[in-house]
């Protein structure tokens, strides 16, 4: 992972280049491919990526890849055909060396089923896409640590059932999402350290965030949110070493005002008995839902 | 029941005829007790009787024990046999006139004695030669020796058979000193106590739990029950502190300082004058300030003289298997420890606890460190978090939810996005203000 990135010289043709960056790879057995901004659209243009069994990180941001290019080197029309539907091409999944895969700012609106076996993968970017779901199974990851899925189409409708079965998993960057709320399966993360649901549309968060013990770095900024459940009291957020951020909602009074006194103040609000009592109130009398504080439709991932 | 055919013979059968018994040889009894005839010996003296005396029985947890004072153990109380060992006088001659011959009868059978009969004469009493024969075997005695009990004569053999005591452990004969304890006779030599298997003889014993004990021992189990120590040197208990040394363990008060000679208390020190050396007999015993004063280091963990390898760290001295890590307590052994605020801790559990774990790499960075936007990288695993283009400490980048993105990416970022960034970076005060006072 040290290993320099393989240089784009700059070529004629853009398809050359790729192959180029390929071939050096191949030669001088580097296990890091870096594919930026080459206007790939399918797998097609980078051949014999798939049986590069060595490299342990591809990044291929900046680029046009559709889901589709992702199962398979052929077009996936063809693939269609020839595989019946039946069996799993060979795809990406097929690098099972591959610990960091960077697919950020592509115009994925799907994902392969296969992307979750992949045995060593640690750090998956599927950030500024065009995913409206992930695929069934999706949390099957055996080792992923870190999932970027920023700027993306997702709430808490299309996610896969296993989504928060990703134990291993110590941060999730799920901002500039269309979460409304979120299942209170993400109990089973209990190793993550970051999360980020900034800019979502979250009218109400799940008491338990509260047992993510770990939990260092919580974004839940420019959400439509009121009220906190009392568990959030538990997590060490108020250190140096932690960052909670949670402006831009519509808190009620008394979370404003020991919001302004500062974290420390907030949690040990959340914590007394006067907040739980309040809490128990607010859940029978809801405080009203705010609008929605960010126009989507200007959001490019919604471009299809 | 050889004494009692015996009995109902002697008055009618006047003369001595021998009655057609048996051989010997063929008695059970005499075959088992044959067995152990070289132990028999000619002196046949006290018997002892070491007499439990329960006057001051007195009950302690689940203990009932009996405590003579010696000297009524050791007392013969009663003797209950007199036993006169005889050398019989062989009178092969007339007697003088002194007494007159017709007068002379045999003291068994009542006749008297044909003029040029010999006669035995013993202690005055006078025999048959045929008539002064063993009570029990009828034979005359070997080499004259007999013993006599209840009147009646028997020869040595006989005698052991019919009145010797039997010892409770060894089940022989006790000839000489026997031992009356625990309701069986003893060789003295036999008796011993149940746990140190001391002689009890001469030192009487304690009935403890229906074992017969020497007194220390007495004392260690009645110790033991009660949670205590016994004094190595008078046995007593130890009711406070106990003071260690040399592997045994003692009242303080027994004791004296090995610098100013005070009388110590169980704050004393066993300090090891030969360091390395696994024998104890060497060591001495120190006052709890004479110790402090030769310098010896203490432990920062366990507060004991550290006498072999010392870790000095954290302004303090260490057993080296006292120095251990403060989160997992395993002892650093000589590897690389790391401090912070005054506790150490090993290399995994340190950047564990204080964050130095690359973001990337999830591993111990081992070099230098970067650290930003609350999170630590190896130098060569901070990159821009959309390109994964490596950056250094002069690459701008912007920050977008807490990951650095370098300054290509971020103008390629949806302009909506990068607006509301901004505006998000502008209204986000470096600080909180402080709190008003209302």
């Amino acid at each position: 992972m040290n290993q320099t990135p393989v240089s784009c010289l700059p070529n004629s043709s853009k398809m050359s280049k790729a192959k180029r960056v390929l071939e050096e790879a191949k030669e001088i057995q580097n296990p890091e491919i870096d594919l930026i901004d080459r206007n790939i659209s399918t797998f097609e243009e980078l051949p014999g990526l798939f049986s590069m069994l060595n490299i342990t990180r591809l990044t291929l941001s900046h680029n046009k890849i559709k889901c589709k290019y992702l199962n398979n080197s052929t077009s996936s029309y063809y693939c269609c055909i020839s595989n019946n539907f039946s069996a799993v091409p060979p795809g990406l999944a097929n690098l099972t060396n591959l610990e960091i895969l960077n697919l950020a700012n592509n115009h994925l609106e799907e994902l392969p089923l296969s992307l979750s076996s992949m045995p060593k993968l640690r750090i998956l970017n599927l950030s500024f896409n065009r995913l409206y779901g992930l695929p069934r199974g999706f949390g099957a990851f055996p080792i992923l640590e870190v999932l970027d899925l920023t700027y993306n189409n997702l709430n808490e409708k299309n996610l896969p059932g296993n989504f928060f079965m990703i134990e291993t998993l110590r941060a999730l960057y799920m901002g500039d999402n269309d979460f409304e709320y979120i299942p209170a399966d993400i109990k089973n993360l209990k190793n993550l350290q970051i999360l980020v649901l900034r800019e979502n549309d979250l009218i109400e968060l799940p008491k338990e965030i509260g047992e993510l013990t770990r939990l260092r770095e919580l974004h839940i900024q420019g959400n439509r949110l009121t009220i906190l459940p009392p568990e959030f009291g538990n997590l060490d957020m108020a250190g140096h070493k932690s960052v909670f951020k949670l402006e831009g909602n519509e808190w009620v009074t008394p979370i404003a005002d020991q919001l302004k006194l500062g974290i420390s103040h907030l949690l040990d609000y959340l914590k007394s008995e006067t907040y739980r009592i309040s809490y128990t109130r607010y859940q029978t009398n809801k405080p009203p839902i705010p609008p929605p504080c960010i126009d989507k439709a200007k959001k490019i991932s919604r471009i299809r | 029941m050889f004494r009692n055919m015996f009995k109902s013979q002697l008055p009618q059968d006047r003369s001595p005829d021998i009655p057609d018994l048996k051989p010997l040889e063929c008695s059970v009894l005499y075959k088992r007790r044959a067995e152990s005839r070289e132990h028999l010996t000619e002196e046949i003296g006290d018997y002892d009787d070491l007499s439990e005396f329960s006057d001051q029985t007195f009950e302690v947890a689940n203990y009932q024990y009996v405590c003579p004072t010696p000297d009524v153990v050791n007392q013969t109380l009663e003797r209950k046999t007199s036993i006169v060992k005889v050398k019989a006088e062989w009178s092969n001659q007339r007697l003088n006139g002194a007494m007159s011959f017709d007068k002379m009868i045999c003291s068994r059978c009542s006749e008297g004695f044909e003029p040029h009969e010999k006669i035995v004469n013993s202690n005055g009493e006078l025999w048959h030669q045929q008539c002064f024969v063993c009570a029990q075997c009828f034979r005359p005695f070997k080499d004259g020796v007999f013993y006599e009990f209840e009147n009646r004569k028997y020869c040595e053999h006989d005698f052991h058979v019919l009145f010797a005591p039997c010892c409770g452990k060894c089940g022989e004969f006790v000839i000489g000193r026997v031992i009356k304890a625990m309701n069986a006779n003893w060789h003295p030599e036999c008796f011993r106590c149940e746990m140190c298997t001391s002689e009890l003889a001469d030192s009487g014993f304690i009935r403890n739990a229906g074992r017969a004990l020497c007194h220390e021992c007495n004392a260690k189990v009645k110790a033991v029950g009660l949670g205590k120590y016994v004094c190595h040197k008078c046995h007593g208990i130890i009711d406070d502190q106990p003071l260690k040394f040399r592997g045994e363990v003692y009242h303080p008060y027994h004791f004296n300082c090995t610098a100013c000679g005070v009388e110590l208390d169980s704050n004393a020190r066993e300090v090891r004058s030969r360091p390395g050396f696994a024998a104890n007999d060497m060591n001495e015993l120190y006052c709890l300030r004479c110790h402090d004063k030769m310098g010896i280091p203490i432990c920062g963990a366990c507060r004991r003289p550290i006498e072999e390898r010392v870790v000095t760290a954290l302004g303090k001295h260490w057993h080296v298997e006292h120095f251990v890590c403060a989160k997992c307590e395993k002892p650093f052994f000589g590897h690389r420890h790391y401090e912070k605020k005054g506790l150490a801790y090993c290399e995994t559990h340190y950047h564990q606890l204080f964050g130095n774990l690359c973001f990337v790499c999830n591993q111990v960075i081992a070099g230098d460190v970067f650290t930003a936007l609350n999170k630590a990288w190896c130098v060569h695993h901070f990159a821009c978090s959309i390109c994964d283009q490596k950056m250094n400490q002069k690459t701008k980048f912007y920050e977008c939810d807490l990951k650095p993105v370098c300054k290509k990416c971020y103008e390629k970022l949806p302009t909506e996005l990068r607006r509301r960034l901004r505006r998000q970076h502008e209204a986000t005060p470096k600080k909180y203000p402080p709190p008003t006072v209302a």
